[in-house]
């Protein structure tokens, strides 16, 4: 059986890879991409921690299902607003959208 | 045993907000008011519904969502502010928001998110309920469809949310890996027996930064102030009570029920976040120019505030936190009222002048005495001068907050209050003391804002003269949070514990 912690390390790059694109990639799209990497990682870790925990308690298999679930919902949701932008600026990038400042 | 009586007055909202949504569609024709009319009227049933279940034994739908006084107290100021988000809207809409329907439908779902998120005993459900919220408020965020800002508001508004709702669920798969469970009662009992570890202590940390986004603590106050300019002013108004109280919803039941155990290893870094939550919002504030801008980083400054009862809620005992959780309630209290005031009269002014700016309010004495007026009540209830809610609330909860250790904090919050009453003024000096551009004329204002609006001035003077009752009210509500569960839930909970 594989140890939790390779499960732990490789969702914990997955989410610190998510979190890199999303500071650094300036694509609308792109850092929602990386936003599904990170919740890919978090998917990851309530499955590896419900099997390692208790094989018949399949709360965190369950947190995944919601996960994925709620991550579908916030991607059409996102992806309708990113069309809405592109429409009014022709443009997806976001420092280019930038009327609003402190 | 499942019991869905507990969820009428929820039933009631989520059903209207269908509801009027199928009444567009059905009558594409019927008039938009109506709408709001129809909302309202919601609103107001879901109010008298919940008051039934005033002082009832705690009831728990399978321990994940419980119904008690703390609960009401929320479903209650849900409903008041649906009501008058409803109520401030029609006029601002005409003309400008084609699907009315929709947008009351979601003020309505947005505040079922809301209830459900102060209601939550299990952080799945949590989590949904603060998506639930979460999601309303990105759509209505950029519901004017062709205005540049308010695109760009909701675009940065979801990236920024969906980021931080990311790092909550990464802190949440620890909290799950390290205590075994999602229930706040067996989480508390877990970290209880077992000690803190590094898993528990991130996943904390995690938690924080997802909640401390939603209430726009400082470091992740990036959203803010923008959601606040780009949106329609009513939802400005909208996002700056409801995300704040769903925000501190949450914030109470998950950490004087689940987390109070391990307290140390949180309060320190809620005093900080509070410190400078309060400092730079006030700061900021000081050289804006836009109201809605300078709304968004004095609520900012307010979340600062309010931290303070949290803070105090980790360094206290379960008796102090009750009273210190009481404090916070009745002081969101007064801070949404005072700012629905204020932007009943923002959006009446708006309506027929177009201005939204510090600058185009310059002689509103003249022009528009009442709003004025009641735009200098709401601003001096912010910067909390006697006889009007902010200070009383104000005074009531650093009272409340006060302990050991946290007294550097509250005058820290003393500071910055005086600080803010600088950048209040400077609206009140606009207002009183120059003369209004010519092109400037009278206008008589639409009567239901103006009844609106001067209700909620008479609360205002009422909190902050007599705030008996509602600190009873408070009081009231934060009690069941710092009792463990009811009985059905610690049996639920019981054979959810892992062997």
């Amino acid at each position: 059986m594989v140890p939790l912690e390779n499960y732990l390390v490789l969702s914990a790059i997955m989410f610190s890879l998510g979190v890199y694109g999303v500071l650094t990639r300036r694509n609308a799209v792109l850092i929602l991409m990386s936003v599904e990497l990170m919740l890919n990682a978090v998917s990851l870790n309530f499955v590896a921690f419900a099997s390692y925990l208790d094989p018949s308690k399949i709360i965190g298999a369950v947190f995944a299902v919601f996960v994925i679930t709620v991550a579908a919902a916030e991607v059409g949701l996102a992806l309708a607003i990113i069309i809405r932008l592109y429409r009014n600026r022709s443009t997806a990038n976001v420092d280019e959208v930038a009327t609003l400042k402190w | 045993m499942r019991d869905y009586t507990i969820f009428i007055p929820e039933f009631i909202a989520a059903g209207s907000a269908l509801g009027i949504i199928a009444v567009d569609l059905i009558w594409p024709r019927v008039r938009k008011d109506l709408l709001a009319y129809l909302c309202a009227v919601a609103a107001i049933a879901w109010a008298v519904a919940s008051v039934f279940y005033i002082g009832k034994t705690p009831n728990s739908f399978q321990g994940l969502i419980q119904v008690d006084d703390f609960t009401t107290y929320f479903r209650l100021m849900a409903a008041g502010i649906v009501f008058c988000i409803a109520l401030i809207s029609p006029n601002y809409i005409r003309g400008r928001i084609d699907a009315a329907a929709e947008y009351y439908a979601l003020l309505l779902l947005g505040c079922c998110g809301l209830v459900f998120m102060a209601a939550a005993r299990e952080l799945i459900t949590a989590y949904i309920s603060f998506e639930l919220i979460s999601f309303s408020l990105y759509i209505l965020v950029g519901f004017l469809r062709r205005d540049i800002r308010s695109n760009e508001a909701s675009l940065k508004f979801i990236l920024l949310g969906a980021f931080a709702s990311a790092i909550f669920l990464y802190g949440i798969s620890f909290i799950y890996g390290a205590t075994g469970s999602t229930y706040y009662d067996s989480i508390s009992k877990a970290i209880d027996a077992n000690g803190s570890n590094t898993a528990i202590v991130v996943g904390l940390m995690l938690i924080l930064v997802g909640i401390g986004f939603k209430l726009a603590v400082v470091p992740f106050q990036m959203w803010a102030p923008d959601a606040y300019e780009g949106a329609p002013l009513p939802i400005t108004a909208f996002i700056a009570t409801a995300s704040e109280v769903a925000g501190f919803g949450l914030f109470l039941r998950l950490f004087s029920s689940a987390f109070h155990t391990g307290a140390h290893e949180w309060a320190w870094a809620v005093a900080i976040l509070s410190a400078i939550t309060m400092t730079l919002g006030n700061l900021v504030a000081i050289q804006q120019t836009n109201i809605k801008r300078l709304v968004a980083y004095s609520s900012i400054g307010q979340v600062g505030y309010m931290l303070v009862v949290i803070a105090a809620i980790g360094y206290g005992d379960a008796h102090a936190g009750a009273g210190a959780s009481a404090g916070l309630l009745i002081h969101i209290t007064g801070y949404i009222i005072s700012t629905l005031l204020l932007f009943a009269a923002l959006i009446a002014y708006y309506n027929r002048t177009g201005h939204d700016t510090i600058r185009g309010m310059r002689g509103m004495a003249e022009t528009q005495p009442f709003l004025a007026l009641i735009i200098t009540v709401a601003l001096f209830s912010y910067a909390g001068l006697p006889f009007f809610a902010g200070f009383t609330t104000k005074l009531l909860m650093f009272q409340s907050a006060t302990s050991n250790g946290l007294l550097w904090l509250i005058a820290l919050g003393v500071v910055n209050s005086a600080i803010s009453i600088y950048y209040y003024m400077m609206i009140v000096r606009e207002m009183y003391l120059f003369d209004p551009d010519e092109n400037v004329k009278r206008f008589s204002i639409n009567p239901l804002l103006a009844g609106l609006a001067g209700v909620l001035l008479l609360a205002v003077l009422f909190i902050g003269i007599y705030p008996g009752p509602v600190l009873h009210g408070a009081s009231k509500a934060s009690t069941p949070l710092f009792q463990a569960g009811a009985d059905a839930t610690s049996n639920v909970t019981a054979q959810m514990l892992p062997k």
